[in-house]
């Protein structure tokens, strides 16, 4: 088992340097020389070849790509990501504020994604083409195919401007919160909730629930007892790259209710041509990704016996 | 067989039909049959020939996707099933209807342990508590045959081998102390010799408890190991019924004379052509004005392709035997007059 979460974990590792590599490559390969571009906004547009050539040394930009590779990663592993281009800030302590802020996000949306695509998708499997079924169908079709600052204007517009229920952008207390995260959490709860119920209906086929319904069990009961354990491993597996795709959703989410996190950065850092922290974000992205597969692919082991078992353990 | 108690479940005119999109199939047409405490039935006939569709549909368990519609009588304990709304019918299924099936690797779930889920079982049948329960589970394994209970009490089935699913499989039909257990091909999906213990295991689990007990087969040499009495049936109609050593060793019905002529027996020299029976059973989505046995019987005669054989009894035996074959009764009438 213990061994098993070792290999696990070596290949995020892997998988992390890798991808550290790739980002590296790719911001390097980037057309932009980042040397200018610090020389602009230190002396203006006619900045002079001396003063490029002092930055481009002072930075390490002379070395080949490998020994600035290195250089970085190092840096980035003691937690040192450099200098924000964009802010002048320390990424390290834009990080530190910024990390919070979609840490909430993601963990309120992920919540709420998580608790509503198993209520609906358990309602819906109870309704078994019934009404109640035939509705959260269609709800989580639109849910799922419209796009996430639609659904954040939609929302603003309708609880914000008309209803004046809530605050439009976040940052300003709880209440605050309510809309990011209902924006963030519609899409992965629209495809959860569907995963949910038509992994619950493919369940309810096996001769397991059969024995269910022999062992006394009502409907509901062989629904919440029988299927509902076996249907774990996929929940969780797309639950994980669901919540993974929750970061990429929140530059959106982040910029429209003006949210100081790090998707917002990302979006600000790009758009200033900023690489040194289009680097780091990236970084932080990759890493975030890896660790939540890593965290899923532990949790199904810990649930279902047969992986256990395929493990060897 | 202490029939004098009256029977513990008994089946009147059942007639179901079974839709999947536009095609309806009649799969069972009119059986009637009474299983008394204490006594093995044992359902015979091929494929598709509705001995699982009639016994598990009036407890509500033909597979969700199948529309269903039912008629007829199915009581038992002064209630009739098929009247029953899904509540009131889930809690006889367990408590008075204990079932088996086919296939305990892919019948039993995956992700459950299964002393706890026998366990868990006897608290919601038996109103057990914790170590109560706990101990009935234990109890249950040991019943069953299987060895270090203690042991196999946190196993999970894929475990545990077919053999020992069944085993796990008859504990949780038990684990409610129902009044009938229904086996639909209890050891089909198991090897020969675990088969032989299976059966055993029924039967002795039969004997301390006398419930009744209805075998669903199609092997024929599980029936005269273990049924005190046969229903044949044929296309969801049954063909012939009576004790089961009548029916194996004088069938009167053309089709049990060719199921059992179609058993291979070893005594028998290897080589030597088996008999069989000519054609295949007929498409049920028809429905045919007269015998369904008719296209393929050797005994065949015009009436039987227009009008509905009659089970009736068999006149001179001095067990009760009823067979569905008008030609072949006369025959006998006959013979006996003779």
């Amino acid at each position: 088992m213990s061994i098993l979460v070792l290999k696990r974990a070596a290949i995020a590792a892997l998988l992390v340097i890798a991808a550290s590599v790739l980002t590296f490559a790719l911001v390097a390969a980037a057309p932009g020389n980042v040397a200018a571009l610090i020389a602009e906004r230190m002396a203006g547009p006619n900045a002079s070849a001396e003063l490029i050539a002092r930055i481009a040394a002072d930075l390490g930009l002379n070395d080949p790509l490998p020994v600035r590779y290195l250089r970085w990663l190092g840096d980035a592993v003691r937690g040192d990501f450099g200098i924000s281009l964009r802010s002048g800030k320390p990424l390290s302590v834009e990080f530190a504020e910024r990390v919070p802020v979609t840490a909430l996000l993601l963990f309120g949306g992920g919540l709420i994604a998580f608790a509503l695509s198993l209520g609906l998708g358990i309602a819906g499997a109870i309704s078994n083409g019934g009404p109640v079924d035939n509705v959260l169908r269609t709800i989580s079709l639109v849910g799922a195919s419209t796009p996430n600052f639609f659904v954040a204007a939609v929302l603003v517009i309708t609880f914000a401007v008309t209803l004046n229920w809530l605050p439009s952008f976040g940052g300003s207390g709880p209440l605050s919160w309510i809309l990011p995260w209902a924006t963030s959490s519609v899409l992965p709860a629209s495809i959860l909730s569907r995963v949910v119920r038509v992994n619950l209906q493919d369940a309810m086929s096996r001769p397991y629930a059969t024995t269910g319904f022999a062992k006394g069990l009502t409907r509901s009961g062989v629904i919440l007892q029988e299927a509902l354990p076996t249907i774990a491993v996929p929940f969780l597996t797309t639950f994980g790259a669901q919540f993974a795709l929750m970061m990429v959703a929140s530059m959106v989410v982040e910029t429209v209710f003006a949210l100081r996190g790090i998707g917002a950065f990302f979006i600000e850092v790009i758009r200033f041509r900023d690489f040194i922290s289009m680097q780091a974000i990236l970084l932080l992205f990759v890493v975030f990704f890896v660790v939540t597969n890593l965290v899923v692919d532990i949790v199904c082991m810990l649930i279902d016996p047969r992986i256990r078992k395929a493990a060897g353990a | 067989m202490s029939t004098a108690s009256g029977p513990i479940y008994e089946v009147g005119d059942l007639v179901i039909d079974l839709y999947a999109g536009n095609v309806s199939v009649r799969a069972v047409d009119g059986v009637s049959f009474a299983i008394h405490p204490g006594e093995t039935v044992a359902i015979v006939g091929e494929s598709g020939s509705g001995k699982t569709v009639m016994t598990l549909g009036p407890l509500g368990l033909l597979p969700e996707g199948v529309t269903v519609d039912i008629r007829g009588r199915a009581q038992s304990g002064g209630q009739d099933l098929l009247t029953l709304g899904p509540r009131r019918l889930s809690e006889l299924r367990g408590r008075s209807f204990g079932v088996v099936f086919q296939d305990p690797i892919s019948a039993l779930n995956p992700m459950k342990r299964v002393g706890p889920q026998l366990a868990a079982q006897a608290r919601r049948l038996t109103g057990a508590t914790g170590r109560e329960a706990r101990q009935a589970a234990l109890d249950l394994l040991k019943r069953t045959g299987i060895p270090d209970p203690d042991d196999r009490y946190f196993r999970y089935p894929h475990e545990m081998s077919g053999g020992m699913l069944q085993r796990v499989m008859i504990a949780l039909a038990l684990a409610g102390k129902p009044k009938v257990l229904i086996a639909d091909e209890p050891t089909t999906a198991l090897d020969a010799t675990v088969q032989a213990q299976i059966l055993e295991l029924i039967r002795q689990l039969q004997r301390e408890d006398g419930i009744a007990v209805l075998l669903i087969t199609h092997d024929i040499g599980v029936v005269s190991r273990v049924a005190d009495r046969v229903i044949v049936l044929y296309a969801g109609r049954i063909a012939e019924e009576g004790p089961a050593f009548e029916v194996l060793t004088a069938p009167i019905h053309p089709y049990t004379i060719g199921l059992l002529d179609s058993v291979p027996d070893l005594r028998k020299s290897i080589g030597e052509p088996r008999q069989g029976i000519p054609g295949v059973p007929p498409d049920q989505s028809m429905l045919v004005p007269g015998c369904r046995f008719a296209e393929r019987c050797p005994k065949v005669e015009p009436r039987c392709r227009t009008h509905r054989p009659p089970l009736d009894q068999v006149r001179g035996r001095a067990v009760v035997q009823r067979v569905a074959c008008p030609p072949q009764l006369r025959a006998l009438r006959e013979m006996a007059d003779a």
